[in-house]
């Protein structure tokens, strides 16, 4: 347990530390972009599609950060009322389905990656889709593992009798 | 396995609070699975994402937004209003509803307006003599109030999902907006004079020190509605400008923020929401291309068009219809999984996309304060330490003349076509 808490705390260190890299680079991008479009009247071509796919990046590191620190957009109308053991036992249940699910949709983009792969397409030039698109199977991927470590740690606190999250 | 046993877990699973995105993804796995198709295909709809252009507004407006809510500037905006508007009766609480609807518009409604505002506004509120239950309903329902103004993320994602024009929804929002902010000024003036608060007398000085100090942010609107308005760039382009400008001015001119220290951990914070509004985007382009695909949008039209026949009935319904999504959901995910299956009934009914843009970011507004399960009560029942059921009673007045908002915002559609008719189409 011990080993996991240190792999989980330096997995989100990883995460956010890519998240802040890409966010300042949309950031100092996007900006550059209107500048040179607006005063210039010339942006950079590649600019956009690169602006587009940090959005998929960083979507998917947020949401793997937010799978870690529970900050998903749930309807938890019917968790709200529960006393806290029960709520316990509910939340290593929908932390395992979440996993399952992420899982499934694991297997559906590492398809999707192999047929790209296939296919050879392009997303500009010569640079082949996949290296943007090889977020999608590692997100998914990261997010298995977070919610698989968070349904751990409150099957813990519900072994060891605790009543809160 | 059986359907309905399928739709019965599923469902059990959203409310006992699994994740939205994976309660969506199961429908879109499912779903595909059911007509054999591979589950790639989930997948390759959700890599539109990486393929709408006006979502790179989504990280920088959210990123800009949690940033000015950290920095001091909530402060300062608040000093600005205090002396623009601390004259008049009910002044403190029409500078609370302005601030709120500033930063709501920023950051959507996603609780950090309660947390980031409330906090400041609520003890000052009481300090100048409102009534407790007055100013704590005031401070829950400003929670919402600024989602029809530019550059509501809310609005961003309707224009998204809903391909309409994201430029003239923001039109459309303007008047709408301040009919909403409108009804409840009035009632805060009321207030004002029945609860004898003491007043303020205006000064030119204090409105300049105010101003001079607010000097930086005060561009901020014109900036991003003049861009707009005006022509100059789109709403992405605002989104840049905005972001850039914002950490310029937060970090090396006001010095509030650290660039080391605490930019990282906003950006951190901010890009939480956007991942959770991602996931639940990508995951419902899944199930959306589903569910056109199994002409579920004209099924249900077909089985609405029997029970109901008139505009009027149809619009009746929606807002009762919204503000119980508004009240279960919050108004990402509302708008994500909601508009693709009104949205082709509306038009139907022959309802303008735009005008139900601003009908549905209306309604969720309300559904915010709706009891017994509204988001904003909890928000504030936890920031300002009260009993839910105590919210709830002190928000019962400002829901009632919100809905009479609402009221006249549904039924009278040029409130907000008109301005995006004067402005013309782009």
């Amino acid at each position: 347990m011990k080993l996991l808490n240190r792999f989980d705390v330096l997995l989100n260190k990883l995460e956010g530390w890519l998240l802040i890299l890409f966010l300042s680079v949309m950031i100092l991008l996007a900006f550059a972009q209107v500048v040179m479009r607006d005063v210039f009247s010339a942006g950079i071509l590649w600019g956009d599609i690169l602006l587009r796919h940090m959005v998929l990046w960083i979507g998917f590191l947020g949401a793997a950060l937010a799978a870690s620190s529970g900050r998903h957009i749930t309807i938890d109308a019917l968790a709200r009322f529960l006393p806290a053991r029960p709520r316990l036992a509910v939340s290593v249940l929908t932390h395992l389905f979440a996993a399952a699910i992420c899982f499934l949709l694991l297997r559906g983009s590492i398809t999707f990656i192999q047929n790209e792969i296939a296919m050879h397409t392009t997303v500009y030039n010569n640079i082949p889709s996949w290296y943007g698109e090889i977020i999608i199977p590692v997100g998914f991927g990261l997010l298995v593992v977070h919610f698989v470590i968070r349904a751990m740690v409150s099957l813990q606190s519900f072994l060891r009798g605790e009543t809160a999250a | 396995m059986n359907v309905w046993l399928a739709v019965f877990v599923i469902v059990l699973l959203a409310l006992l609070g699994a994740p939205l995105f994976t309660i969506i993804g199961a429908c879109a796995l499912y779903g595909f699975s059911s007509t054999n198709t591979d589950i790639s295909a989930v997948i390759i709809e959700l890599y539109r994402i990486a393929d709408s252009p006006p979502l790179i507004a989504i990280p920088l407006f959210a990123f800009a937004g949690y940033l000015l809510a950290e920095s001091n500037s909530p402060k300062r905006l608040v000093g600005l209003a205090q002396a623009l508007f601390g004259w008049m009766p009910g002044g403190l609480a029409i500078v609370v509803l302005m601030t709120c609807a500033f930063f709501t518009a920023f950051t959507g409604a996603s609780g950090v307006t309660i947390v980031a505002l409330g906090g400041l506004l609520y003890p000052i509120l009481l300090k100048e003599r409102y009534p407790e239950r007055f100013s704590l309903g005031l401070v829950t329902s400003s929670g919402s109030i600024g989602l029809l103004f530019p550059p509501s993320l809310p609005i961003i994602l309707y224009g998204l999902v809903a391909a309409v024009s994201i430029d003239k929804l923001f039109v459309a929002g303007i008047l709408p907006g301040f009919i909403l902010v409108g009804v409840l000024s009035a009632y805060s003036v009321r207030t004002g004079l029945t609860a004898h608060v003491p007043r303020v007398p205006f000064s030119w000085k204090n409105v300049a020190s105010a101003a001079r100090s607010a000097a930086w942010e005060i561009p901020l609107p014109f900036l991003i509605i003049g861009g707009i308005y005006g022509g100059a760039f789109t709403a992405t382009e605002a989104a840049a400008v905005t972001a850039f400008y914002v950490l310029v001015v937060e970090v090396f001119i006001y010095r509030d923020l650290k660039l080391t220290k605490d930019v990282p951990k906003v950006m951190i914070d901010s890009m939480l929401l956007v991942g959770a509004i991602l996931a639940i985007l990508g995951t419902a382009f899944g199930l959306t291309n589903y569910l056109i695909d199994q002409q579920i949008p004209q099924r249900l039209f077909q089985f609405v068009s029997q029970q109901i026949s008139s505009q009027v009935t149809f619009l009746l319904i929606l807002n009762g219809f919204l503000i119980i999504v508004g009240m279960m959901m919050d108004v990402f995910s509302a708008i994500i999984v909601v508009v693709p299956l009104i949205l082709p009934i509306a038009r139907e009914f022959k309802v303008d996309p735009v005008h139900l843009g601003i009908i549905f970011l209306a309604n969720l507004e309300i559904g915010y304060l709706t009891p017994p399960v509204g988001l904003n009560l909890f928000l504030s029942s936890l920031r300002f330490q009260k009993p839910v059921l105590h919210v709830a009673r002190s928000v019962l007045i400002f829901m009632f003349l919100e809905l009479i908002a609402l009221f006249i915002i549904t039924y009278v559609p040029d409130i907000s076509l008109f301005l995006v008719r004067l402005f013309g189409t782009q």
